[in-house]
């Protein structure tokens, strides 16, 4: 057997082996390390890292294509991924200053402090004033401005703002004969119950659809309504104050003996109920409208119910931020600037149905229906969790779960309290 | 009965008929259940495919059915109409196809090395590549990310391939498949003068058929269908591949649900090829090499 | 079976290719074998492993200028961690019943589909056909299948007037629907890999054995058992490491919800070190788990080495 005559073909392959490793490091060593920018030839090339996948995207398109189309020497190209992706790849990549010029760092406000505390992100205070290429920052509501400045500099710019309103099943209203839509509280629950439909122990059409995880909450409303709160001024918890305990005993009976909603539901549970008519109502956000039209709903949509504390909803705000180390920080800024303007966020509102960021708009966008009862809200509308630190930890490690407890029968104060305990812990409460 | 083997309780004594009948009935009765566990495997993936093509009103309309009612071409549409597809199909086979072939020779080698031969260390190596598996992906891809920057290769090939071409779960897969060749094989060929080389080539690989083949497929899976790997390393659409691009179809606001089925779809379907290609291997006895 | 003993200084020592005249010891081709494997584990894998050791000491946020280093600390808070040793039990209890399930469904599905048959193949494929799915997908799809509105699940049960509960959502059956789903992924695998062990059992064992009077359990506790321990302990070892690491599936189906009660180790390390920016307490929790692992992992080793005639 003429085995022998292989034995060199070992050395072969070794040699093999060790040239293809020593090309591929080679190949490798003399590219030279991305940056995400670059420019040429007078043109400068940023890049954008957002989290608007899904039905939300082609609007954010748009609106980049109509500034690189106006813009003929900077162009900046957006790539979409996930927002768990996003929270992945950007801290690091910020840091190497490998990242992209610009980013939307998470669907959370709170989010901007990581970066600001690592210095990765760029202050934006430079280019605060009323000039064509200058941020605007006078025409951002209050809550979102002060949401985004940290020690007095501002850091990020909204991305895009969205109020929460109460969208409703015309055809259910009209077949339980309710004529309109719940303009108080009190109306709010009757029509919620009358609109609950259990035959045998099986709920067949929910009055609300109500979500607690995943979403963009909806139960800090319920506690608005009637004055309570999750934290108050002084940075301590009033979760387990008295207006908060009676609006979460309130609601989580109603959920829990009347069966107007499901238990546990996701942002997109709640939505699919409300698309799939087993909801007649549903407090949710512009970007649901396009869906629930194309699902064939005859849809309403209306104000927030007003409660005892007078007229709330929550506001939602996602952050977009420049890279530190941008090679071309006028630039990124300008387009900041241009983003935030009226022309472009009059455009973005009309195209996406998500009413402007800007205050200074509501009578531009009047004659759409639609983004009217969104921008009409923004007064009103209070940001979740506002300028804390840690509302992300907040929101997931206590909120959501006191309010899956409390809609699963714990009692409603020792919950709270417990909640309110862990909440001072991480805000650093001073008081009792 | 005579000649039971040592061990057991003695068996249940039972008239001949009635035990034959008995296990006559046992047997249809596993069949019975393997097939529904079957259904039960695929079931899901054919309501998926349903679901690709069905429209949203379908879907919420009447969940308990398999079969559209209301057909949708939306789905498949938005999937090859959004992305572009065929730089995708191709990044995906490079990636999961370069690093898997990588992989089975690496794999085979040092299996081969850690079952066959003797060297200083030997248990130590094999202890530490098992103890590597052991550390969460989500842990390590900061590191590795960094590592990637300082060499350059971020959203390139060789970024994306060289790091997953080898694999502990490969490795140990392929030691305990090789420690149970009979070792006569070896000891023939060595006899006529073959080299440590020869015997891999020659005699191991060749009888190594069914775990190659299942490990070939159960890595180029695994590969083909890690997303978060390909999202990290660049940032660069061009360079992600399939099932990474389909993450844009799940967002908060709302799932398109056809086109992420349709997406997930399209993405199974080379798996499944590759699967139904690789079968014949699975169930191969040793070959025909003078055992018996 | 007549072996020479080789000589022990290499193989094959009698080159016919002229030239090869130097004495070349074993093992030195054995390193050359494991190198590829070896370099690419230590610097993609290995050191990675090293430096997320490094940040467990510390206090670490990506891309702070410095970072505070803090001894043992992070693990002694992990000690007081109520958080993480519900994630603890959650996984545990995951891995052992995923692991014990994979494992004796796949050996009676491989034991009774072990022939050549074309039926026998097509069943093995369905078997086979989840394990190469993506996680992230087989999540979705079984969200969706089991959920109380618009499931499949539930439609059926209430059609054969069972009214079914949210399994997703109830704080009892969470965690066992996801493991159902683990071993209705993982099945196929066991399948395969036990199987591939069962073909090379030599058909003379079965005939002596059957010669000997051995009814079908008989023949499979005497002579197919005994052959597949090798493969059973792999199957083992890599259900348990894969168990352990489990987060994907919850990720994609509950999110760790309702109320923590399926957030595995890994799901509470993503939560501190990717959406909390603390990296340093997530690495101290992925060391935590990768010792415990270890720990499982060589035990298994040593319990099968007593009974393993390798």
């Amino acid at each position: 057997m003429p085995f022998s005559r292989l034995i060199s073909q070992r050395r072969v392959v070794a040699a093999a082996a060790a040239t293809v490793a020593a090309a591929l490091l080679a190949a490798g060593c003399s590219s030279s390390p991305n940056s995400g920018s670059s420019s040429s030839g007078g043109v400068v090339h940023l890049s954008m890292l957002t989290g608007f996948t899904g039905p939300d995207e082609p609007s954010y398109q748009a609106l980049v294509k109509e500034f690189n189309a106006t813009h003929p020497n900077i162009q900046v190209t957006m790539t979409v991924e996930p927002w768990a992706t996003v929270a992945q790849k950007l801290p690091a990549s910020w840091a190497t200053g490998q990242g992209p010029d610009l980013a939307t760092p998470s669907s959370d406000p709170g989010s901007i402090f990581n970066y600001i505390k690592t210095n990765s992100a760029l202050d934006l205070s430079s280019a605060i004033g009323t000039g064509a290429t200058q941020i605007d920052t006078a025409a951002f509501p209050t809550s979102v401005k002060s949401a985004f400045t940290v020690s007095g500099k501002l850091y990020a710019v909204p991305a895009n703002l969205a109020t929460l309103v109460l969208y409703y099943n015309k055809d259910m209203f009209a077949k339980a004969g309710i004529s309109g839509p719940p303009k108080t509280e009190a109306d709010f629950i009757a029509d919620a119950k009358k609109l609950t439909v259990t035959s045998g122990g099986k709920t067949s059409q929910y009055g609300l659809s109500l979500a607690d995880n995943n979403t963009i909450q909806m139960w800090p409303i319920l506690q608005w309504m009637s004055g309570g709160d999750i934290i108050g001024k002084n940075n301590c918890a009033v979760v387990s104050d008295q207006a908060s305990v009676a609006a979460l005993t309130q609601w989580s009976q109603l959920v829990m003996q009347d069966h107007i909603s499901p238990v546990g539901q996701t942002g997109a549970d709640a939505d699919t109920l409300f698309s799939s008519r087993k909801a007649a109502m549903e407090i949710n956000g512009p970007w649901a409208a396009d869906g629930y039209k194309s699902a064939g709903i005859n849809l309403g949509i209306a104000e927030v119910p007003v409660g005892s504390a007078g007229p709330v909803t929550l506001a939602s705000t996602v952050p977009l931020m420049i890279e530190k180390s941008t090679p071309h920080p006028a630039q990124a800024e300008e387009f900041l600037a241009w983003y935030t303007s009226k022309t472009a966020q009059e455009k973005f509102s009309q195209v996406s149905g998500f009413p402007p960021s800007r205050t200074d708009l509501t009578s531009a966008v009047s004659s759409n229906a639609t983004v009217s009862v969104f921008a009409a809200a923004l007064p009103y509308a209070r940001l979740y969790l506002a300028g804390q630190p840690n509302a992300t930890q907040i929101d997931t490690d206590v909120y959501v779960p006191l309010i899956q407890k409390i809609t699963r029968g714990a009692n409603v104060q020792a919950s709270a309290d417990a909640a309110a305990t862990q909440i001072n812990q991480l805000t650093g409460c001073k008081s009792s | 009965m005579t000649g039971v083997p040592s061990g057991g309780a003695a068996p249940l004594r039972l008239p001949r008929r009635a035990g034959r009948l008995l296990g006559r009935i046992a047997a249809v009765l596993s069949w019975v259940v393997v097939i529904a566990g079957a259904l039960a495997m695929l079931v899901p993936f054919l309501w998926m495919l349903g679901v690709a093509f069905r429209t949203s009103t379908d879907l919420y309309a009447a969940p308990a059915r398999i079969l559209p009612a209301q057909w949708t071409l939306h789905g498949v549409q938005a999937v090859v109409g959004q992305l572009p597809f065929a730089r995708l199909i191709v990044n995906t086979f490079v990636f999961a196809g370069g690093a898997t072939i990588l992989m089975l020779l690496f794999d085979s080698m040092t299996a081969f090395a850690l079952a066959r031969l003797r060297f200083p260390g030997r248990n130590v190596v094999f202890v530490l590549i098992l103890a590597t598996l052991m550390v969460p992906f989500q842990v390590t891809i900061v590191p590795v990310f960094l590592t990637l920057f300082h060499l350059g290769w971020l959203n390139s090939y060789q970024g994306l391939i060289i790091p997953r071409a080898t694999s502990a779960l490969g490795i140990f897969m392929l030691r305990q498949f090789f420690m149970r060749l009979p070792s006569e094989l070896d000891d023939a060929a060595r006899i006529d003068g073959a080299g440590n080389f020869t015997v891999y080539w020659r005699i191991i690989l060749p009888n190594a058929k069914p775990a190659l083949a299942s490990l070939f497929i159960i890595q180029f899976a695994a590969l083909w269908n890690d997303f978060l790997w390909p999202l990290v390393i660049s940032n660069n659409v061009n360079m992600q591949t399939l099932p990474a691009a389909l993450t844009i179809f799940s967002s908060q606001s709302g799932i398109d649900h056809a086109a992420l089925m349709a997406g997930a779809a399209i993405s199974l379907t080379p798996l499944a090829i590759a699967f139904l290609l690789l079968q014949r291997f699975f169930v191969q006895g040793v070959a025909a090499s003078g055992i018996k | 079976m007549t072996t020479t003993e080789a000589p022990a200084a290499g193989a094959g020592r009698r080159p016919a290719a002229p030239g090869l005249r130097r004495r070349r010891p074993r093992f030195n081709s054995a390193y050359l074998f494991i190198a590829p494997s070896v370099i690419l584990i230590a610097i993609f894998i290995a050191e990675p492993i090293a430096q997320s050791g490094w940040m467990s000491l510390h206090n670490w946020t990506i891309g702070e200028a410095t970072h505070k280093f803090v001894g043992f600390a992070n693990y002694t808070a992990l000690y007081h961690d109520s958080r993480f040793w519900n994630a603890l039990r959650v996984t545990v209890l995951y891995t052992v019943v995923v692991s014990v399930g994979q494992v004796l469904l796949g050996l009676a599905v491989a034991s009774r589909l072990r022939k050549t048959t074309w039926y026998s193949a097509l069943l093995r494929s369905a078997y086979f056909f989840p394990y190469i799915a993506s996680l992230v997908v087989v999540g979705i799809i079984w969200k969706f299948l089991l959920d109380p509105q618009v499931g499949l699940v539930n439609a059926w049960l209430s059609d054969v007037g069972i009214s079914a509960p949210d399994w997703l959502q109830s704080t009892a059956l969470a965690l066992p629907t996801v493991i159902a789903i683990g071993i209705w992924k993982n099945v196929g695998f066991a399948m395969i890999v036990l199987l591939a062990s069962m073909q090379q059992v030599p058909t003379f064992l079965y005939e002596a054995a059957t010669l000997d009077g051995a009814n079908t359990w008989q023949r499979f506790r005497h002579v197919t058992l005994p052959a597949l321990r090798p493969a059973l302990l792999f199957t083992s070892i890599i259900a348990t490491i894969t168990g352990l690491q489990l987060f994907d599936l919850v990720f994609a189906m509950t999110s760790g919800g309702p109320i923590f009660h399926t957030e595995s180790v890994v799901m509470y390390l993503y939560e501190k070190g990717f959406v909390e920016f603390q990296m340093g307490y997530a690495s101290a929790i992925a060391w935590v788990l990768f010792l415990i692992i270890l720990a499982i992992s060589a035990v298994q080793l040593r319990v099968a080495r007593y009974r393993d005639v390798d």
